[in-house]
């Protein structure tokens, strides 16, 4: 059992007598990249800002390290590097200076400085005022700034948002390379699934402040997974067949349509399909997309 | 945590039209000085003959209240708003030091700049009155030492509130506002009750008991930072 990293217990916060986030149950263990899912204005910059102590909760527990928030918010900021929402810099400072302002408050070694620059490859770019970056740049030097203190716990809000797509593709190549390099625990948040299938081990996903879904991705791709189609000459009899051996299913579109079944059990129909006479022209899985799956949670919960 | 909060803080201003503040106030201070003695050179020299720096010092010293609240002022909002700027509060505050040595640190930087612009202040009217030919009377150099710094404690309690409404608000137009204000009244401060503290930078200056205004601002001034830090050290940083 991997320990955990952060863990919240009816974590709460309410803004004007609305409640932004709703009993939060969080679970990170060490070493995970986790994707914090959903829509916009969910509650995930409030339940991140409040993870960094930066918002206070209206109830409810946040424990990091093992250790209360609360109590002990500057030792656990210590181990915690943090991008929340659009990059945090001081335009009229070049990318060194940037990182000096944040490394003189943490008193990491100098050579720091540069070995983040190189971890998300702006150096070359250092002696440039930063406001003349790109957003994408601005974005890594966020980044960097993260790491500067060598955290064990990073901590990203939205770090794709409003990237191109080749952006997007660095920052995220560079996320799935800092636990296995670093040995750095993730949590990241979007509200774009793909985004976070992509790089995440476990997911959770928010709705209306409240966690809808909390498991893995292996575990949340099957259960998005879809039924199989098959494309015979006689529809109707193959049905009957296939319901005969317990299979189920339905026809649509001159299609049979069955649940998902193991590969054995597939491999076996159709061998029993052939020998029955059955022409078969293509057998399908047509899977539920991922996207889709998501839309559903969100909108109403699992099934 | 303090002294690094402070040092980074040092940095940040940077390229930010801090320092050129910090000069342009004592500065301008002088040259408008140096103007006035220089155009009515034969005239004041006749009317202030009995002590030349008295009235040099005189001269400057009713321009400082205003100097230094509007100094005050801006800096502070120069100051917030190097974080304000690209919203660098969330940054900043989720690093691992308190919320006390940030604003602190805020503090002490604003302070330090304008001690500078007094310096500057008390260097620029020794070296006016040199050159204006003044040498040939006892320099006053406590007095001239006194001129920024006695109304500058006067004005503290106005400058920890300026801080405070410069750092709690994203949009400077209010802070930058009351600061104005206040420096414009405290033009009319000989028509008002010596019991507010908008008058204290001038009475500091030129009252009887200058020491009670000095000690009352710096006293207040502490008193004023209260509210303000733990206003900053609870607020949520959206």
């Amino acid at each position: 059992m991997k320990s955990t990293v952060i863990k919240t217990t009816g974590l709460r916060k309410v803004y004007r007598g609305r409640a932004a986030v709703e009993h939060l149950e969080l679970n990170i263990g060490r070493g995970e990249i986790y994707g914090f899912l959903g829509p916009n204005g969910a509650g995930k910059t409030t339940t991140i800002r409040m993870l960094l102590g930066l918002i206070k909760p209206t109830s409810g527990r946040i424990e990091i390290f093992g250790q209360e928030l609360r109590k002990h918010r500057l030792q656990i900021l210590r181990k915690v590097g943090s991008l929340v929402e659009s990059p945090s810099y001081y335009g009229h400072l070049n990318a060194v200076d940037n990182l000096e302002a944040i490394r003189r408050i943490l008193d990491a070694p100098k050579s720091r400085i540069a070995e983040v620059l190189d971890i998300v490859s702006l150096t070359g770019e250092e002696k440039r005022p930063v406001k003349g970056f790109s957003l994408g740049m601005k974005q890594r030097l966020g980044i960097a700034a993260a790491l500067l203190g060598s955290p064990e716990l990073l901590i990203l809000d939205e770090p794709t948002n409003g990237l191109d797509p080749s952006g997007i593709q660095e920052i995220r190549s560079l996320i799935k390379r800092l636990p296995a390099e670093h040995g750095i625990t993730v949590l990241v948040s979007s509200h774009l699934l793909s985004e976070i299938e992509q790089m995440a081990d476990t997911v959770g996903i928010i709705r209306q402040g409240k966690m809808v879904y909390q498991d893995t991705i292996a575990h949340l791709q099957e259960q998005a997974a879809g039924d199989l189609r098959l494309a015979v000459s006689e529809p109707e009899a193959a049905l009957e067949l296939a319901k005969r051996r317990g299979c189920g299913g339905s026809l649509q579109e001159s299609r049979v349509i069955l649940p998902r079944m193991s590969d054995a059990r597939v491999a076996l129909l159709i061998k029993e399909l052939v020998e029955n006479g059955h022409a078969v022209y293509r057998v399908e899985e047509r899977r539920q997309s991922l996207e889709q799956f998501f839309l559903q949670v969100v909108e109403g919960g699992v099934s | 945590m303090m002294w690094r909060a402070l040092s980074a803080d040092w940095l940040k201003i940077r390229g930010k039209g801090l320092w050129f503040l910090v000069f342009l106030g004592p500065l301008g201070l002088t040259a408008m000085q140096g103007l006035n003695f220089g155009i009515r050179y034969d005239y004041l020299k006749g009317q202030y003959q009995s002590d030349l720096w008295e009235g040099l010092l005189g001269n400057v010293a009713g321009f400082v209240p205003i100097a230094l609240y509007l100094g005050g002022t801006l800096i502070c909002s120069l100051i917030a708003n190097v974080e304000h700027q690209m919203s660098s509060w969330k940054q900043l505050l989720a690093l691992p030091v308190s919320r006390t040595s940030v604003f602190m640190a805020k503090l002490l930087l604003c302070l330090l700049l304008l001690v500078c612009s007094c310096l500057l202040l008390s260097a620029g009217t020794l070296g006016l009155g040199l050159i204006l030919g003044f040498g040939s009377q006892p320099v006053p150099y406590a007095d001239i030492l006194r001129l920024g710094f006695a109304s500058y404690a006067g004005a503290l309690p106005v400058i920890a509130l300026q801080l405070w409404l410069s750092l709690s608000s994203r949009n400077q137009t209010f802070p930058v506002a009351v600061g104005i204000t206040l420096s414009l009244l405290s033009i009319f401060s000989m028509y008002l009750s010596e019991w507010m503290p908008l008058t204290w930078p001038a009475l500091a200056w030129e009252a009887e008991s200058p020491w009670l205004f000095i000690t009352s601002g710096l006293l207040l001034g502490l008193l004023m930072i209260l509210p303000g830090a733990i206003h900053f050290a609870r607020k949520d940083v959206d």
